[in-house]
C-alpha cells in the first residue's frame, strides 16, 4: 500500500481510491498554512457540536440546581442575564477555538516533520487566522442560540442537548436537496438557499479556500449551488435573530421555579 | 418612594391552567415586623414568595415591595431584598464561600461581609468545602447566609428551618429574632408552627390559595380560647342561657361540662351570670389553644 500515492496496490491489481487533486488537497491540508483552513473546519463539525452541548449545559445546569432562581430574585434583569450568559459562552468557545488552533498547529508542525514537509506561514497567512475564527464562531452561532431556546423551553440540560442534536440532524438532512441549484429553477433555487444548511456550507467552505485549498476535491463541497459568502452571512444573522428572539422572550416572560 | 410596608399584595392570584395556585390574596407586612405566612403544604406559599421576588408572573393582581410594583420595577422593588426560596440552590462544584463569593460579586459587596455572614450562620469552618458535600442543615444555613449577604431591610425565608437539627433550629430561631431587633422585616414561611408562634408578631393563614385567616399571634390565639365550666345538673338552661350572651361564639356539652367558645377574661361574667341564674358552678377554668392547635382547626374546617 502506497498511501503517499493515494493508492492501496496489491500484486499486480492497482485500486486507486484517491485521485491526484485530491492527494495534492490531503497535502495542503497537513502542511501550514493548510492545517489552519482544515483545523477550522474541523471546528465547525465536531466543535459545533460541542459547543451545542456546552451551551446546553451553560443555561440548562441553571435550571437544574436551582441557582438560576437565586440569581433572578436578586437581579430580575433577565434580558441582561441571558446576554451576559451568551456573551460568556461565546468567549468561551472563541477560546476552544483557539485552543484546538494550537493544539491543530502543533500536531501540523509534528506531521509536517515526520513527513517531511512542514510548509511555511506569511504574516498574511495568520492574519487570515483572525477572520477565520470568527467566521467559524459565527457560522455556530444559530445553533448554539437554537440550543439555548430549547434549553429554556425545556428547562433542561437534556432537553436543549436533544433539541440541538435534532436540528442538526434535520439541517444536515437539507443537504440532501443539494441538486436543487442544478436544476435552473429560480424559484426552487431561492426556497432551498433559505435552509440554513447551504448558507452554512457557503461560509464554511471559505476555511479552506482562504488558505489555497480546494475544499470540493476533498468534501464534494463547491461554491456552484451555494449561495455567496454576503447571502449566506445575511441569512445566517436571520436565523440567529431568529432564534435569539425566541430564546430571550421566552426566557424574559416565563414563570421562574413555583409549583406547576 | 417611602411606604410603612414592606410588603403588600392587592388582589393577587396565579392560575396553572385549571388549577389556582393563589387566589385574590391580599396582605401587609408592615416594616420592621415578623410576619409568619403559614398554610398546609401546596397551599400557595411558595407560588406567593416566587410573585413576591418576580420569578412567577401574577394571573392578577398587584405585588408591591416597599411601595414597588415587583412586576413593573423589579429593580427598585427587590433592591433591599434577601431571600431564601424553596432548597438551597448553589453551585455544588463550587465551596460555600466561592458560591456566596459569585453572588457578592454581582450584588457589589464587600468581601468582608462573606464571613460576617458565614459567621452569622456558624459555617465559617466548612466554608471552603464544597457544597455538595454538605449536609442538608449546611446546605439551609448557606443559604439563610445568602440572603443575609446585602444586608437586606426585607428577608423571606422558605423553611428556614428544614433539615436542621433541634439546636441548629433554635440557632436560625435566635438569628431570625436578632435581625429583628436590628429593625429588618422578616417573611416567614414555615411548616413549624411553634417556631413561628414564638418569632412572630403577626401571622396570616392560606390555604388552598386562599387566606383564611391573618392578624397578630395573640390575636389568633384569643379565638382559639375556650372557657371550660363544669355545673352541677341543670345543663340544658346554662346552655340556653349562654348562648343568648353577645360575646359567646357557641356553646358545647359533653355531660356536664360546657365548652364556651369565649375569651377568657370574660371567664369571671361567665362565674357570675349561671351563679345569678342560679346554676351552680363546680368548677370554671380557661385552656388556650396553641397556635398549631388553631392551624389545624381552621385549615381542616375551611373549605
Amino acid at each position: 500500500m502506497a498511501l503517499h500515492d493515494g493508492t492501496f496496490t496489491g500484486g499486480t491489481t492497482r485500486i486507486q481510491i484517491l485521485d491526484d487533486v485530491q492527494v495534492n488537497q490531503l497535502r495542503l491540508q497537513l502542511r501550514f498554512p493548510g492545517v489552519f483552513g482544515d483545523v477550522l473546519g474541523y471546528v465547525n463539525s465536531i466543535g459545533g457540536v460541542l459547543a451545542m452541548v456546552l451551551a446546553a449545559a451553560a443555561v440548562g445546569s441553571e435550571y437544574g440546581w436551582g441557582t438560576l432562581r437565586l440569581h433572578l430574585a436578586r437581579h430580575p434583569r433577565r434580558g441582561r442575564y441571558l446576554i451576559g450568559k451568551i456573551i460568556t459562552l461565546l468567549l468561551v468557545i472563541l477560546a476552544g477555538m483557539v485552543i484546538a488552533l494550537l493544539i491543530g498547529s502543533l500536531l501540523g508542525l509534528l506531521l509536517g516533520s515526520i513527513l517531511g514537509n512542514v510548509g511555511s506561514i506569511t504574516p498574511g497567512d495568520l492574519l487570515l487566522l483572525l477572520p477565520g475564527i470568527l467566521r467559524a464562531l459565527y457560522v455556530i452561532l444559530p445553533y448554539i442560540l437554537f440550543t439555548i431556546a430549547i434549553t429554556i423551553i425545556g428547562r433542561s440540560v437534556l432537553a436543549g442537548v436533544a433539541g440541538g442534536v435534532l436540528f442538526l440532524v434535520l439541517d444536515g438532512g437539507a443537504g440532501a436537496l443539494a441538486f436543487v441549484p442544478n436544476l435552473g429553477i429560480p424559484l426552487l433555487t431561492f426556497i432551498y438557499y433559505l435552509f440554513l444548511q447551504p448558507n452554512i456550507n457557503a461560509l464554511i467552505i471559505l476555511h479552506r479556500s482562504s488558505y489555497g485549498m480546494d475544499a470540493s476535491a476533498i468534501t464534494g463541497l463547491s461554491t456552484e449551488g451555494l449561495p455567496p459568502p454576503w447571502q449566506a452571512a445575511l441569512m445566517i444573522a436571520l436565523y440567529s435573530g431568529i432564534f435569539f428572539a425566541y430564546a430571550y422572550l421566552s426566557f424574559t416572560r416565563r414563570d421562574v421555579g413555583g409549583a406547576g | 418612594m417611602t411606604t410603612e410596608l414592606a410588603i403588600q399584595t392587592i388582589d393577587l392570584t396565579k392560575r396553572y391552567k385549571q388549577r389556582l395556585a393563589v387566589e385574590s390574596l391580599s396582605l401587609e407586612v408592615q416594616r420592621g415586623e415578623v410576619f409568619g405566612f403559614l398554610g398546609p403544604n401546596g397551599a400557595g406559599k411558595t407560588t406567593t414568595i416566587a410573585m413576591l421576588l418576580g420569578l412567577v408572573r401574577p394571573t392578577a393582581g398587584q405585588a408591591l415591595l416597599f411601595g414597588h410594583d415587583v412586576q413593573h420595577d423589579p429593580v427598585a422593588a427587590l433592591r433591599n431584598v434577601g431571600a431564601m426560596i424553596e432548597a438551597p440552590a448553589f453551585y455544588p462544584y463550587l465551596s460555600g464561600r466561592d458560591n456566596l463569593r459569585v453572588l457578592a460579586r454581582a450584588d457589589g459587596v464587600p468581601p468582608a461581609r462573606i464571613d460576617a455572614v458565614l459567621a452569622a450562620v456558624e459555617l465559617s469552618s466548612r466554608a471552603r468545602d464544597r457544597f455538595g458535600t454538605y449536609s442538608q442543615g449546611m446546605k439551609q444555613r448557606l443559604a439563610i447566609a445568602a440572603a443575609l449577604l446585602a444586608d437586606p431591610d426585607l428577608i423571606m425565608l422558605d423553611e428556614p428551618t428544614n433539615g436542621l437539627d433541634p439546636a441548629g433550629t433554635v440557632e436560625v430561631r435566635e438569628l431570625i429574632r436578632s435581625l429583628a431587633t436590628e429593625g429588618r422585616t422578616i417573611f416567614l414561611c414555615s411548616h413549624l408552627l411553634h417556631e413561628v408562634e414564638q418569632v412572630c408578631s403577626r401571622v396570616a393563614i392560606i390555604k388552598a390559595g386562599r387566606r383564611i385567616a391573618q392578624g397578630s399571634v395573640r390575636e389568633l390565639l384569643q379565638r382559639g380560647q375556650v372557657v371550660q365550666v363544669r355545673v352541677v345538673g341543670a345543663v340544658a338552661p346554662a346552655v340556653a342561657l349562654l348562648q343568648q350572651v353577645e360575646w359567646v361564639r357557641g356553646v358545647q356539652h359533653d355531660g356536664d361540662l360546657l365548652l364556651v367558645d369565649a375569651p377568657a377574661a370574660r371567664a369571671p361574667e361567665i362565674n357570675a351570670l349561671l351563679t345569678r341564674n342560679d346554676i351552680l358552678v363546680a368548677e370554671i377554668r380557661t385552656r388556650e389553644e396553641s397556635l398549631e392547635q388553631f392551624f389545624l382547626e381552621v385549615t381542616e374546617h375551611t373549605t
